[in-house]
């Protein structure tokens, strides 16, 4: 240090300025952090952006396939919501995201709980749990067209020769047993999710504060609400917002097993929007139907923030 | 302006990415310098044959006729209208298209007026059925050369019908009911569809309400009258229908359900089209031979069927538009097209009278029913005019779901009060 200050003094204005490189360039950090954030800028703004604001701009125009559109203002708005469908939509949405995401919230942590102990093929056993996961959906879903089959079902099968019901329940046909059914077959397809996000959080809890509360005569119980409970908040919270948002724009459990059938049951926004857009050709109306998935969504999640920031203070 | 048009297709092919349904876009196609290559773009059939044929015989016979190649561009079950309607809105794709049902309607601008070569092609051809101009003449102009109908019919068995002590098939609703009624105590459910499905529901509840005299909307297009007497008695009877004869689970059915259900012997009677008992002879050989074809029941007012056409339509943004009239001409000569109907049995039922009588009907006789379907046959939403409202109305089920509501439980005002309440907001009445 010393002998580079008296060195440097003598001659400053002799060093010539070093020329331009791009490679000092872009390893500014103001420089480097713009070249990392632009392109998923772009693409999110090509493949996110760009359908999302022209969704805004269909849902405000009467815009028939394969002809031009007019604007219409919130007209497409205003007949949603004289449409007794639309309506009917909006409840089986809520109920099919409320009911899914509470099964899969308290299952996903049972499971999570009891994977986070140790036993023998405990790796093993997490990667099978995962594969309701991995299988594409369209796939498993054909297998639970079987499951709830009225004279393949399996569970028909037990339900009859162990004399509970004859002839068991028509699980896609009967209104009321339908969205359950549906509902039952996303809570087994998104059970993994929330159960490895929780095991991985469970998982960064120092053991020694349980060792900590046991020394202090804590039950199993008031660990779990002390100690587990507060500190996996953080990924309920993250892991609940993901599952809402998935589970409020399902597509494909509804239209493989029912369609929207019967007689709406099971009809959400994004399938009725689908079937107004594509097979009814009504591009706007479509677009309306789908785009009043969003002020519900923003309001969960906004009221989900503000409820965890509430927690921390 | 190639630059442009092509420019102009990539903005709107984002555009139409935003619809949510459309992602699969169409490759690029290949060069169709002075016309040398046709895009043709074809659902897969459920007949391979009929595919087969097309690629194997009639496409290396017009290449040698015309020196032009017709590139067949097969595409999944139930994608044709997201690939009709991403190419219509971005200005690129086939040439010629298939259409189905009421598509003509929808997408008529994007489609060129065909009205001299159908003229001509019915004329080689013994003229055209009724209802063949009912599915393709939009506005006084034909908007595609109709191909063939996927009528649907009722299906039985008759071991079981006999079983029951009925030989022949019930000429009317009634009838049907009283048979359906003994067959369920049987164990043999009647098996029709009352759900969200494309095409089988849609197949028997449009006639059941047409046949008791009931319908929608008056030809004006304003008038809704789904509120009658007669609409009334078609509800109240599907609600026993359902109760005395029909297996529950039909109400969460769509289009593959019956099927299974043919095939797996749960169901005496569904209403279908002819690839059931296809299927059934090709795979469950003992199931085939007790399958039966008639017309559907009767009712007060009549026997009525719906029409399901196949028909070929030239896109307006193509540049080969004479080459693809051409080609449509040459492939309607009768040496080409009963070729390509036989190839099918008799799947796609001719829209031409010269074929009325034609040897592909005799291959399998059981199928006849399917050619007599086409008198009374008419596209949901009958009679008022076809196009975008009443294809709002079928997507939104509105009469599927009257029926299907009453056989769930709800009343029969209720119902039809619904149905009313969304036709109006529909047709703007």
């Amino acid at each position: 240090m010393a002998s580079a200050h008296t060195q440097a003094l003598p001659r400053p204005v002799l060093r010539p300025r070093p020329a331009f490189s791009l490679r000092r360039w872009t390893e500014r950090e103001g420089v480097f952090s713009w070249l990392m954030v632009i392109p998923p800028t772009l693409f999110l703004a090509a493949l996110v952006g760009y359908p999302f604001i022209y969704g805004i701009w269909l849902s405000l125009e009467n815009r028939p396939v394969a002809q031009a559109g007019t604007f219409v203002g919130l007209a497409n708005f205003i007949t949603d919501l004289h449409d007794p469908v639309f309506w009917q939509v909006a409840q089986n949405t809520f109920v099919y995201t409320f009911s899914a995401t509470a099964l899969k919230m308290a299952g996903g942590l049972a499971l999570a709980l009891v994977m986070n102990q140790d036993f023998k093929f405990k790796n093993l056993i997490r990667a099978v749990m995962l594969l309701p996961f991995i299988i594409p959906t369209v796939l498993s879903t054909i297998a639970w067209m079987w499951i709830l089959d009225p004279s393949f079902s399996v569970i028909n099968w037990f339900l009859i020769h162990w004399g509970i019901a004859n002839p068991g329940p028509s699980w896609l046909g009967n209104p009321s047993i339908a969205m359950f059914s549906l509902i039952m077959v996303n809570t087994w397809r998104g059970l993994p999710f929330y159960a490895i996000t929780l095991l991985a959080g469970l998982q960064t809890i120092s053991p020694e504060l349980y060792e900590a509360a046991t020394i202090d005569g804590a039950s199993t119980f008031a660990r779990f609400r002390y100690i587990t409970a507060p500190l996996l908040k953080p990924v309920i919270f993250i892991v609940t917002m993901f599952s809402v948002i998935f589970t409020f724009s399902d597509f494909q459990l509804v239209y493989v097993l029912t369609r929207g059938g019967p007689a709406n049951a099971t009809h959400l926004f994004a399938t009725y929007a689908f079937d107004v857009a594509m097979s009814g050709g009504q591009f706007g109306l479509g677009a309306s139907i789908a785009l009043s998935m969003l002020p519900p969504l923003a309001l969960l999640i906004a009221g989900m923030a503000w409820y965890m920031r509430g927690e921390k203070t | 302006m190639a630059n442009i048009i092509r420019s102009a297709s990539r903005r709107d092919v984002l555009k139409i990415t935003a619809l949510g349904g459309a992602g699969a876009m169409l490759g690029a196609q290949p060069g169709r310098a002075a016309g040398k290559t046709l895009g043709f773009m074809h659902e897969s059939s459920f007949i391979q044959t009929y595919d087969d044929f097309f690629k194997k015989t009639l496409v290396p016979e017009y290449q040698k006729a015309a020196g032009v190649t017709v590139d067949y561009q097969l595409i999944s079950v139930g994608s044709l209208q997201t690939r009709m309607a991403t190419a219509a809105e971005t200005g690129n794709g086939p040439d010629i298209t298939l259409t189905f049902f009421n598509w003509p309607f929808l997408f008529d601008e994007k489609l060129v007026d065909v009205s001299d070569i159908a003229e001509q092609i019915g004329k080689a051809n013994g003229g055209w059925w009724d209802s063949a101009k009912e599915a393709v003449i939009v506005n006084g102009k034909w908007k595609a050369i109709p191909f063939g109908n996927v009528g649907q019919i009722m299906n039985w068995r008759t071991d079981w019908f006999e079983e029951v002590g009925i030989k022949e098939f019930p000429d009317t609703w009634d009838a049907f009911l009283e048979a359906g009624t003994k067959l369920k105590k049987a164990g043999h459910p009647y098996g029709l569809e009352l759900g969200h499905g494309f095409g089988d529901n849609h197949g028997w509840l449009y006639p059941l309400l047409w046949s008791f005299g009931a319908h929608e909307v008056e030809p004006d297009g304003k008038t809704i009258v789904i509120d009658s007497d007669e609409t009334a008695r078609a509800v109240d009877y599907c609600r026993k229908l359902f109760h005395d004869a029909i297996l529950e689970d039909c109400l969460g059915w769509t289009d593959v359900s019956n099927n299974k259900a043919w095939m797996s012997e749960q169901i005496s009677c569904t209403n279908n089209a002819e690839s059931i008992l296809w299927f059934a002879k090709k795979q469950f050989p003992d199931i085939g031979k007790v399958t039966q074809q008639s017309l559907n029941p009767q009712g007060p007012k009549g026997r009525f069927h719906i029409l399901a056409p196949w028909s070929h339509a030239i896109y307006s943004f193509s540049p080969n538009i004479q080459a693809s009239k051409d080609f449509l001409v040459w492939l309607n000569q009768p040496k080409q097209i009963e070729g390509w109907y036989a190839s099918a049995d008799s799947y796609y039922a001719p829209y031409m009278h010269a074929y009325d009588d034609a040897p592909l009907w005799h291959v399998e006789p059981r199928n006849l029913p399917y050619r007599d379907s086409l008198k009374t046959s008419h596209l949901p939403g009958w009679p008022a005019p076809i196009g975008r409202a009443q294809a709002e109305a079928v997507a939104k089920y509105v009469v599927v779901d009257m029926f299907a509501k009453a056989c769930a439980g709800k009343s029969t005002k209720e119902v039809i009060a619904d149905a009313k309440a969304q036709l109006q907001q529909i047709y703007k009445a």
